[in-house]
């Protein structure tokens, strides 16, 4: 379990990028962290890393402490920045020297799922195209079998057919005692995959909450005209008629847009902070 | 677990650190190996083996050790290298030690080694190329040693070694570019800066300063006649041990130190 609590953290002092943020991530999940460019996302799973520190409260990973980058700690996490470095060595090179250090790596599982992500290595890894090494790190990174596994923009210089290779291979790793934390601003790269959401927006936590609970709240459909007497978190207007997010008052079943509900949380975080708020209140 | 000091973690640390960049580790230490035997090849031939085997030296030794303490820890000239290394699942002290013992004790071993080779071979051919039937063949031929590792200007040799290396290993910690510059200037400007402070301190006391030689002495010059006042014997030689030992283990030390606390 991932325990977030009152986190504050500013790159300049007097000038906090959070300020009092408080989460908890459950295990056996795949939390999809959106957000704009700039809005702290990096921020937030750096800080879960332990390659920043907070400067008030504090983040915890079953209990221990990133920040003190304990061996303990740091063979149960792997990271995986939105760029990344693969040395001039070959995959069999890479795997004796890195893999050693997690204890569950299996170089078996890594093959597998080079092949599954369509990565072939010739020769050295720093000579594969950069959407290659990408793949080649989510690889090594599952293949390392770590309790948490966060991912900083994973589809970023991924083509179509990788990312939907990679929503695959990140569904079929998922165990009960698993942690996946995906950031992006790329919403629909995770569509079908996340089972909670979180939003961030300039260091404010928008929306946390499961997916279930997000379409047992808010309704997605497209309407011919925006109803009056309902509350309307975003509405986007294509040819077919007008895309709506509202609030969902007779329970009945849509399908998530993340899309749409990342805009409507960014443009209208009052009114969904309101139906999530009020909603809890009945239940 | 042992979240401290793990032998067999600090091993595979210390094979990853060598394997993973050789080109840059193993090519300067080559690099700095061909300069040290071309400096004392061409210095030889120009100006004598005596100088040619202290000049060689102090080249190859503080400057290629200097590269190599920049370099050591040189994975934060990216931030995603930055990340890997400081998320790898070895303790702060295995990283700072693997860092230690590459550039303070793995680079010094080798290059005085290599240094020994080279030197024996100069000397002895210097020696064997001698005239054996020269009036004065038994003072030239002891005229040149192989070249000692105890003697005071070595000793400061090594003073500089660990001083400047530890400087240029807590730099490589604090800038995350061009680091081994930024330190170098860093160094000229304490350097300069010492000795003028030093300058403007001597001359509230004495006249006719014709230099002053920061925690040693102040050369006095009235007309052609020159003059040593040195300092005194006890705070000299504190002063000379601060500069040995003190500096550059508070160096070494502070850079486990940021380590521990860096972030990226």
């Amino acid at each position: 379990m991932i325990d977030i609590s009152n986190l504050s953290f500013g790159y300049k002092k007097g000038n906090l990028l959070y300020k009092d943020l408080s989460l908890s991530l459950v295990d056996g999940n795949i939390y999809g962290l959106l957000g704009k460019n700039g809005a702290g996302k990096s921020t937030l799973l750096k800080n879960i890393a332990g390659s920043l520190f907070p400067v008030g409260g504090g983040v915890s990973v079953d209990g221990m402490i990133p920040q003190k980058r304990l061996p303990s700690f740091l063979r149960t996490v792997y990271y995986i920045p939105e760029e990344c470095f693969v040395p001039a060595i070959t995959v069999k090179q890479y795997t004796a020297l890195f893999g050693i250090f997690y204890p569950d790596f299996n170089a078996d599982q890594l093959f597998v799922y080079l092949k599954e992500l369509e990565v072939v290595v010739p020769g050295k890894l720093s000579a594969l195209s950069f959407g290659q090494q990408k793949k080649f790190i989510i690889a090594f990174a599952l293949a390392c079998n770590t309790k948490v596994i966060l991912m900083d923009e994973p589809t970023n210089g991924l083509d179509i057919p990788s990312k939907t290779q990679f929503r695959k291979l990140i569904a079929s790793v998922m165990n009960d005692e698993r942690i996946i934390f995906i950031s992006t601003h790329q919403t629909r790269d995770l569509e079908n995959l996340i089972d909670q959401v979180i939003i961030v927006d300039s260091g404010n936590l928008l929306l946390c909450a499961s997916v279930d609970e997000i379409t047992s709240k808010l309704h997605f459909e497209t309407v011919s005209e925006i109803p009056s007497e309902i509350k309307v978190i975003y509405a986007e207007e294509h040819l077919k008629g007008t895309s709506i997010v509202r609030e969902n008052t007779t329970g009945e079943d849509s399908r998530l847009n993340l899309e749409h509900l990342f805009n409507g949380a960014t443009q209208n975080p009052q009114l969904l902070k309101q139906i999530f708020t009020a909603k809890k209140q009945q239940s | 677990m042992n979240d401290v000091l793990d032998i067999k973690r600090f091993t595979w640390l210390l094979k990853k650190s060598v394997l993973e960049q050789p080109a840059l580790l193993i090519g300067l230490l080559a690099v700095t190996l061909t300069i040290t035997f071309l400096t004392y090849a061409i210095v030889q031939s120009m100006v004598g083996i005596g100088k040619a085997q202290l000049s060689a030296f102090i080249l190859g030794f503080i400057v290629g050790g200097s590269f190599m303490a920049s370099s050591v820890f040189g994975y934060f000239s990216s931030k995603s290298n930055g990340v890997s290394f400081l998320l790898l699942p070895a303790s702060h002290l295995e990283k700072w030690l693997c860092g230690i013992i590459i550039s303070g004790v793995l680079f010094v071993i080798i290059y005085l080694g290599f240094y020994r080779l080279i030197d024996l071979f100069f000397v002895s051919s210097y020696q064997n190329n001698l005239d054996h039937n020269a009036i004065n063949y038994q003072t030239l031929y002891n005229s040149v040693e192989i070249f000692s590792f105890n003697n005071s200007i070595v000793r400061v040799v090594f003073a500089a070694f660990f001083n400047i290396s530890g400087a240029m290993l807590l730099g490589s910690l604090y800038f995350n570019r061009v680091s081994y510059i930024k330190v170098s200037l860093l160094i000229c400007t304490i350097i300069i800066g010492t000795y003028f402070t030093n300058l403007l301190f001597a001359s509230f006391f004495f006249e006719h300063i014709d230099l002053a030689v920061p925690f040693r002495n102040v050369f006095l010059k009235v007309d052609k006649e020159v003059g040593i006042i040195d300092m005194p014997s006890s705070p000299a030689k504190a002063a000379s041990f601060a500069i040995a030992y003190i500096i550059p283990a508070a160096l070494w030390a502070l850079a486990y130190l940021r380590l521990k606390e860096k972030e990226i």
